[in-house]
């Protein structure tokens, strides 16, 4: 091999990558040195996922270079990128549930006897090796589907290893991982790098930067902002890189009092990890939503909203259109409104026009015996595109051809039609760009100012925290704390948001 | 999805529109293309007799069309419409037995049943989940098995005089024509017009962003199987006036032809996009190959082998043109 220690393992070079006229990466250079840890890091978005892809063989780029242990690497496929030693572990696990540990860990490279006939012997000996190697004790034969989301994890880790992996790319490895589990895989990492292997890894969390990487590069729009020793950055500064201006001129300040009560959930549960949460929602204000992904904040949105049927507990809406509701229609009726999380799954029609997406909540003002009303239409459209200020081509145009940013404008124009009360917001600025970030954040203030009350659930701690007027943090299904905006500090949440393990094994 | 700026609208925009250009006319293309190879392959058909039989034919198919259109634009699919011919047919001729007199209440009485093979169809998929394809065809044999049980595999009855009307054409107009003509420009206006017409996009676009939206999916799927089965009904009374007795091989494969048609005209497999527009150019294709076919005296075989290019062509072209991400 012709690389040493000083030299870099892998270098990207020049990156570009662009998606139906979208630029996705620009001129993106990145270089990580053997044996380290490389944090890559930048809001979502930022291109740090197209990187990865683009070095798994996934995405094609459209211009660039990559040298790999000091050479330029022709175009592979995924199979021969993970023979060179180059293992990801995506977000989305890839395990088979219903096969064993051992089963997946060597999925398709299983031990073979003579004709072809597994040598079950030899593969469950060679995963638990692995897997001592990690330092964990785990049965191979059990089913991946009896695995907690974190033992799954480090299944993904053994199967690397098992590849002969040199370098391991970790994207957001620790969004579904509370404090010991963490623990557990930072320690992993650190054995890992001290056999020399290199990990590259992507978080939003910069605390977890901090703490295991020792070069950071942060990415912003597609392009490269700048790669640095993590000894030169501290967090304010790593914040700044990351969002291009500092932290309190990014979220748009208000200066109102509490207003009335409007929404009270009590001891709310349904049959997901949802189980007696309990909230009290004001007139004007924003409550955020904090926790794990995983740990009942989407399941909350959904229950409040009735996207989920309630198995215990009641939700009043106060005030004039008292009422509660069993569905969405009814949820909808009463003045409530849900943002969904998953805008491609949940809230977008990709197949369908801006128009329609813009106006189906609300049909029946919109139509006389059935039949639609095209100038009333119309001016819906114009004013949802004139106050979201909505890019596109045509209200006629298929919302999929919409940047995300656009996409979810429409999304929040849609409801902001239906005048509603309350307007629940998942993950409202996942995958938009900057500016639409600022804006829909100017909009979620206008819409304050008018009396609206918004709970606003974000894997975001920034935006979490600089947005928020209380934050409820749930674990496990629960609601285990409120913040209220003075004094909440990202360590404070995560702690609230991870600590109570025994809680959620109780449950 | 990773998004970051610039944001290329301008391009974007083009793509859409040229997609959108495919989707809209690019099957109308396809048609003027079969139409100009008619008049060197087989000039015959271009006579008004010829003429009136293949629009008669494909108002046929184009009625059950109708309906198989509206079914995929929710994502669901019903193969169970040839069971509904041969209930029909036998309804038909059972009640009547011969009688011009009782037409109307044995169609009354197809309708009905028709409706309630639909609300079946409906129910099995939206209440117990089961997929369409399953759904429709468990119902297709079940329909199909009940009817021959019915006339103990000997069919009865007549089939009244007066349903041989449909045989007749003035000009190239005929009652079939007329009333596929009519039931189209019905519900092109429901789908494009009205707020149950979006509801149905919207449920085949995304039933869960639909649920959320306030729209009952379930509601809407199962009238959307509850209007094709009554299409279905209305295309087997034509059918049986067409035939003019009944036959235990009646309107088999035009399940899939007509599911051929809305596809080959555009409508999605996968719901929420298409319409019946794109439908009619498909079933004027598809009959026009078998015409076309049967007067170039073509085995049966290759009319199948031709009919399934055309489909696999057509699906392959709107992959083409349609862009993920």
């Amino acid at each position: 091999m012709g690389w040493g220690i000083d030299e870099y393992i892998l270098e990207m070079l020049n990156v570009s990558k662009s998606f139906a006229g979208v630029q996705a990466l620009k001129d993106v250079t990145i270089r990580c040195r053997p044996g380290q840890v490389h944090g890559l890091v930048g809001e979502n978005g930022a291109g740090k996922s197209t990187l990865m892809k683009i070095l798994a063989g996934a995405y094609l780029a459209d211009a660039g270079e990559i040298i790999y242990k000091g050479e330029v690497r022709e175009q592979m496929s995924a199979g021969e990128i993970i023979d060179s030693g180059i293992s990801i572990i995506y977000q989305e696990l890839a395990l088979v549930p219903q096969m064993s540990v051992a089963e997946n860990i060597f999925l398709g490279r299983e031990p073979q006897r003579a004709l072809g006939i597994l040598d079950l012997k030899s593969l469950h000996e060679r995963a638990a090796n692995l897997t001592e190697r990690l330092g964990i004790t785990m049965d191979t034969r059990t089913p991946v589907s009896e695995l907690t989301v974190a033992q799954r994890q480090l299944v993904e880790i053994a199967k690397a290893l098992s590849q002969n992996a040199d370098l391991i790319v970790m994207d957001e490895p620790s969004a579904i991982l509370a404090g010991s589990e963490l623990d557990q895989l930072f320690r992993i990492i650190a054995s890992l790098v001290e056999q020399g292997v290199t990990i590259i890894y992507i978080s939003h969390r910069l605390d977890e930067v901090f703490r295991i990487a020792d070069e950071v590069t942060v990415l912003k729009d597609g392009e490269l902002v700048d790669t640095r020793p993590i000894e030169q950055l501290d967090r304010p500064a790593l914040v700044e890189l990351m969002v291009g201006r500092p932290l309190d001129e990014i979220f748009p300040q208000t200066d109102h009092e509490q207003g009335d009560l409007v929404l009270i959930a009590e001891n709310i549960s349904t049959d997901t990890i949802l189980e007696g949460a309990s909230l009290e929602l004001y007139a004007g204000e924003i409550l955020g939503i904090a926790g794990m992904v995983g740990s009942g904040r989407t399941e909350l949105a959904r229950a409040l909203f009735g996207a989920d049927p309630l198995t215990s507990g009641t939700i009043t809406l106060v005030g004039a259109k008292g009422a509660s509701w069993n569905n969405p229609a009814q949820a909808i009726e009463s003045g409530l409104a849900l943002v969904p999380e998953d805008r491609k799954s949940h809230g977008l029609f990709t197949s369908l026009s801006v128009r329609v997406n813009l106006t189906l909540p609300i049909l029946s003002r919109l139509t006389r015996f059935g039949i639609l009303q095209a100038q009333a239409e119309d001016e819906i459209v114009a004013d949802a595109k004139e106050r979201l200020s909505i890019v596109m081509a045509s209200a006629d145009q298929e919302a999929q051809y919409l940047s995300g940013g656009n996409q979810q404008k429409v999304v929040l124009a849609k409801w902001l039609e239906t005048n509603p009360v309350v307007v629940i917001l998942d993950e409202p600025t996942r995958g938009v760009d900057v500016g639409a970030k600022f804006e829909i954040y100017k909009l979620m203030r206008q819409l304050n100012d008018r009396g609206i009350a918004i709970v606003m659930i974000s894997s975001e701690l920034p935006e979490v925290i600089g947005m928020s007027d209380r934050i409820l943090v749930m674990n496990a299904g629960r609601i285990v704390g409120e913040v209220p905006k003075a004094g909440a500090t990202e360590a404070g949440i995560i702690e609230l948001a991870t600590m109570a393990d025994a809680m959620a094994s109780a449950s | 999805m990773s998004l970051a700026k610039p944001y290329d609208g301008a391009a974007i925009a083009n793509r859409w529109r040229m997609r959108k250009f495919i989707a809209d006319y690019g099957v109308y293309l396809a048609l003027l293309a079969l139409l100009l190879a008619a008049t060197v392959l087989t000039p015959k058909l271009y006579d008004v007799n010829t003429i009136a039989v293949v629009m008669r034919q494909a108002s046929q198919l184009g009625i059950v069309a109708i309906g198989q259109t509206m079914i995929l634009l929710v994502a669901g699919l019903d193969l169970s419409v040839g069971g509904i011919f041969l209930m029909t047919s036998i309804v038909v001729a059972d009640v009547t037995n011969g009688r011009d007199d009782l037409v109307i209440p044995a169609i009354l009485i197809s309708l009905a049943l028709g409706a309630l093979v639909g609300l079946g169809n409906g129910a099995l998929v939206t209440k117990r989940r089961v997929p369409p394809f399953v759904a429709t065809l468990g119902m297709l044999v079940l329909v199909k098995g009940a009817t021959q049980a019915y006339t103990k595999g000997v069919p009865g009855g007549f089939v009244p005089d007066i349903l041989g009307i449909v045989n007749q054409s003035w000009f190239v107009l005929s009652i079939p024509l007329a009333l596929w003509l009519g039931l189209n420009a019905f519900f092109i206006f429901v789908l494009r017009r009205t707020s149950y017409g979006r509801k149905v996009y919207a449920v085949g676009s995304n039933s869960e962003a639909a649920r959320l939206s306030g729209i009952s999916v379930d509601a809407i799927r199962i009238s959307v199987y509850v209007l094709g089965s009554c299409l279905a009904v209305v295309s087997g009374v034509v059918l049986t006036g067409y035939v003019g007795y009944v036959d235990r091989f009646i309107g088999t494969g035009l399940e899939l032809d007509s599911i051929a048609a809305a596809i080959v005209g555009g409508t999605a497999f996968v719901g929420g996009r298409g319409g019946l527009l794109g439908t009619i150019a498909g079933v004027l294709i598809i009959q026009l190959l078998s015409t076309m076919a049967l007067l170039m005296g073509l085995d049966i075989e290759v009319q199948f082998i031709i009919k399934g290019l055309v489909i696999l062509g057509a699906v392959t072209l709107y992959s083409l043109a349609s862009v993920e991400e």
